[in-house]
Parts: C-alpha cells; sequence; structure tokens
C-alpha cells in the first residue's frame, strides 16, 4: 500500500514513513475533525460491506456448515466469480466450458448446502442454481424455457456422484430422468429431478445399512430368503392402495412394516430351514433389488 | 348418512278442528302431514331431518308392516315413534321456532323398519303465531348395510401377536423395521413430489429416429 509514493513531508525529513503520515493525518484531523470519522463509515456504506457480510452470515446460518471458514471462502469466491463473468469475452468453445463447469459447481455447491429433508431451504437453493444455470450463454434469447438438457443432466450425474452414488448405481435413475442435449428443462422438472437425487441417494445409503442389520456378521453374506422376505415387506408396503384416503394408506402401509410385522416375516422366512445352509445375497444384489423398488416408481421424464 | 333422501310424497298438512264450519277467526292448532314412498316398498327408517318453522310438538306415527307377517301392506299398523317431541321449549317464545332437527332411529320408541308411511303431527298451542308447519322434509334410509364402513381387516391383525416367536439367529426387528420405514417414507416423498411437468418430448423411446421413421 506504500507504493503510492507520497512526497515526504519537507519540515520532517529524518522520520520513517508510517510516522510520517501518522503526524500528517494528525494535523489533517486537527483542521477537519468530522471528515475522518465518517470516512470510515462512508467507505463501508459505499462498498456495500454490510450488505455483503449480512447476506454472507444468514448464508452460514441457514447452511450451518461443520466449516465456516470454508464455507464463507466458497460463498466469497462465488460471489467473485459472479462479478467476473459478464466479462467473459468470445473466446470460443474452451471459454464457454470452463464457464459451464463452473458455474455446475457453483450450482452443487449451492443444492448441497441444505439437506432436501428441509424443505424450504432446499427449495430456495434448488431455485437459486436454477437462476444461476440459465444465465449460461448470456448471448442466448435469455434461456427461453429453462435450463439446457445437457446441463441438467450432467447436474444430476454430479449431484448422484457427491451423494455417494457409484455410476452403476445411478444409470437406472438418470436413464429415466435425464434429458436430451436440446431439450430445455423447466423449473418444476428441475425440482423434482434434483430432489428425486437426493432422495435416491439417502435412499441407497439406509439400504446398505438395512442389509448390514439383516445380514448377522459383517464378513459373511446375508441369507438371501431373509432378504427376500425383509424386501417384500418393504414392496408390499410400497404398493399398497386404499380406497379410501391416503391417511388410511399410509397406516396399513406403516403396519406392514412394523417390527412386529418384520419379526414375523423373517421368522417364517427363517423358520423349515434353521441350518442356515441356504444360498447367500450379497451387498451389491441387495442393494440392486432395493434400488429397483424405488426406481420402477420414479415417473420417466416425456 | 352415505345415501341421499329417500324420494317421498310430502302431502298438504291437514288441519285438525272443532266443529264443522271453518272460519278465519279459528286458527287451526293441529296439523298432520302424510308421507308415502312412491314405490309402495317398504323403508328402513334412519333420519328424518327437517326446518322448523313454529312448531311447538311434534309427533310421528308409522305405518308399519308387522314382523313375521309377509302379506302386502293390508296388514300393517300405525305405531307411535315419537310422542310429542318438543321443537320449541317454550311454545310462546322464539327458541327452536326455525331451527334444524333431525330424529334419528335410536330415538324412535319403536324400530322403524318395514315403513310404508309416515305421519307427522304438528301441535302450537300457542296463539301467538299465524302460521306454523315445518319444511324441507328429507327422510333418510338404511338400505345399505355400510360393508366400505366396517373395520377393515388388516386392523383385526394388528393384536393377534400371542404366540412367542423364535427369533435365534435372526436380526433384531427394530433395527431391520427402522430401516425399512425410511426407505418407505423416501420412497414415499419422491412419489408425492412427482409433477406432472413435461420437457415437451414428442418421441416416445427414440421413436423419432431415423430408422423407425423411414419406415412409415
Amino acid at each position: 500500500m506504500f507504493n503510492v509514493v507520497t512526497q515526504p513531508d519537507s519540515t520532517l525529513p529524518l522520520l520513517p514513513r508510517n510516522m510520517a503520515d501518522k503526524r500528517r493525518s494528525g494535523v489533517m484531523s486537527d483542521s477537519k475533525p468530522t471528515t475522518k470519522a465518517e470516512t470510515d463509515q462512508e467507505f463501508l456504506s459505499q462498498a456495500g460491506v454490510g450488505v455483503l457480510l449480512r447476506g454472507a452470515l444468514l448464508k452460514l446460518v441457514e447452511a450451518r456448515s461443520e466449516d465456516p471458514i470454508g464455507f464463507l471462502a466458497e460463498h466469497f469466491s462465488n460471489l467473485a466469480e459472479t462479478d467476473n463473468s459478464p466479462v467473459g469475452g468470445s473466446d470460443g468453445e474452451h471459454h464457454c466450458n470452463v464457464l459451464e463447469q463452473q458455474q455446475l459447481s457453483r450450482a452443487l455447491w449451492h443444492i448441497g448446502l441444505a439437506h432436501h429433508s428441509q424443505r424450504s431451504a432446499f427449495n430456495s437453493n434448488t431455485r437459486v442454481a436454477y437462476d444461476l444455470l440459465m444465465q449460461n450463454g448470456p448471448r442466448r434469447r435469455g434461456g427461453a424455457g429453462g435450463v439446457k438438457g445437457r446441463v441438467y443432466t450432467e447436474l444430476l450425474r454430479g449431484l448422484c456422484s457427491e451423494g455417494g452414488l457409484s455410476v452403476t448405481a445411478s444409470a437406472p435413475l438418470l436413464q429415466r430422468i435425464h434429458c436430451h442435449d436440446h431439450e430445455a428443462v423447466p423449473f418444476e422438472l428441475f425440482r423434482q429431478g434434483v430432489l428425486t437425487c437426493a432422495v435416491f441417494a439417502d435412499y441407497i445409503r439406509k439400504s446398505q445399512c438395512l442389509y448390514a442389520a439383516v445380514s448377522s456378521c459383517p464378513e459373511r453374506a446375508a441369507d438371501r430368503v431373509l432378504c427376500q422376505a425383509v424386501l417384500g415387506t418393504l414392496q408390499e408396503a410400497l404398493e399398497t392402495t386404499s380406497a379410501w384416503a391416503d391417511v388410511a394408506r399410509y397406516l396399513e402401509a406403516s403396519m406392514k412394516i412394523s417390527p412386529g410385522k418384520l419379526a414375523q416375516a423373517m421368522a417364517e422366512a427363517q423358520g423349515p430351514d434353521r441350518g442356515g445352509t441356504g444360498s447367500t445375497m450379497d451387498a451389491q444384489e441387495f442393494e440392486d433389488t432395493a434400488a429397483k423398488l424405488f426406481l420402477v416408481r420414479v415417473r420417466i421424464v416425456s | 348418512m352415505n345415501n341421499g333422501p329417500v324420494d317421498c310424497v310430502i302431502k298438504t298438512p291437514v288441519s285438525l278442528q272443532i266443529g264443522d264450519t271453518v272460519t278465519d277467526m279459528l286458527r287451526p292448532g293441529v296439523y298432520v302431514t302424510d308421507i308415502a314412498f312412491p314405490n309402495g316398498k317398504p323403508i328402513k327408517v334412519q333420519e328424518i331431518s327437517f326446518k322448523n318453522y313454529y312448531s311447538a310438538f311434534l309427533s310421528v306415527r308409522l305405518l308399519r308392516r308387522e314382523e313375521g307377517n309377509h302379506e302386502g301392506a293390508a296388514s300393517a299398523k300405525w305405531v307411535t315413534c315419537l310422542r310429542n317431541f318438543p321443537l320449541m321449549a317454550n311454545p310462546h317464545t322464539e327458541a327452536g321456532s326455525q331451527d334444524y332437527f333431525s330424529v334419528f332411529r335410536q330415538q324412535m320408541l319403536v324400530e322403524p323398519d318395514n315403513v310404508y308411511s309416515v305421519r307427522l303431527i304438528l301441535r302450537q298451542p300457542s296463539s301467538s303465531w299465524l302460521n306454523f308447519s315445518i319444511d324441507e322434509i328429507k327422510i333418510y334410509d338404511r338400505t345399505q348395510e355400510d360393508a366400505q364402513r366396517g373395520v377393515p381387516t388388516w386392523l383385526s391383525s394388528l393384536t393377534n401377536a400371542a404366540e412367542p416367536l423364535l427369533l435365534h439367529g435372526l436380526p433384531d426387528p427394530e433395527t431391520v423395521s427402522s430401516s425399512i420405514q425410511q426407505m418407505w417414507a423416501l420412497t414415499e416423498v419422491m412419489q408425492s413430489n412427482q409433477t406432472t411437468a413435461s420437457v415437451g418430448r414428442f418421441d416416445v423411446d427414440g421413436c423419432y429416429d431415423i430408422n423407425l421413421l423411414s419406415y412409415t
């Protein structure tokens, strides 16, 4: 900050520079006492720092991340990129791709701020991500219709991998909800796709916990009949239809997966074969079977 | 009460008065209204609802076919199922004068089954009111035996866990159940958030592929 050389005061040639500055400012303050006090506040308000910090703190509180410093760093770097991106010129394909990657990672970051169970926060984050992705290509007609299909599919892929899903696990899901490159994705579909990916990631994690619970010890694979019985109860619960209201359907489904019912199902499955010599089901197959139960209910995008 | 009122023909009220001459000075204190059912088939009365208009007391009589007697209406008898039911607490004052009432079969003195005709007898002893009657008479029957409102079968199977289950070597049902419940809930969340928004795709499963199009 001392690059700008100020002429040292001729009356004080031997004092070090910072002292001279202090003396000078001291002199100034003597003559104009109010200007300096207001300069700080004016400076802050001109830069809009108050709004900036308030926004950052609000987002931090909303996200409640375990790493506040990292969160704030990402937040400010995202903001800096937003300010810089309109500057992007016509550098061609490479520049567009880089820009797109940046926007994708920022959109992913936004969506990851809130868990999908915090519905309103998740929805607002999805909206922010959507608006962000709509800004892509400022030279287009304002992105009429929605986010580009290619960007949407890339985002979903990123969400799945962030949720811990392997490529093979997420492939069938993406098959159902992906959009072609040329299509324009409206917000409702965008939100539904994002939510489905987040929920599916949780679902697969839960099914892994379930497998761990069903298999009696970690080294051995679980008994096949047992696994099938357990997954069968889930399937029955999902297939419950009731002529009555949804409430009755939930009650009936929850009855089917209550501990008592499960104990009964497992005991029946185990019953005739107490020796435990039946075939086993490994973790991957269990996961795939459970995933099928979920995926068959995902609406195919059309 | 999941069905509408039965069709009935409500005849004009007949006033009962003492003496032969009907003069304008004498206002009747009793009206009798007959209600017949057009099909001629007997009904089981579940409820009679109406709107009062300044009637003080109501009596209801039913033309009922006797039990065990399978002949036609000729052997029916009139029975009283409601006697002097007060509609207005004080016949001279307004309370209850324009209220809505429902008379249920549980309130009736006899079982209103195999009813051919209903007779409503209105009494208003007070001279304060110019006119009195009841309106919007609706009779509900109970032909359907509410099968779908019975206890669902799965409810009864909740409580038959009497036998102790041998759970040796089986995983803990509580843990398994809680995992499954969460998986079920996640699937329900996903399903309930499905929208009908579409991306406007025209082809189904790639039917606009060049290879297929060339055949049309």
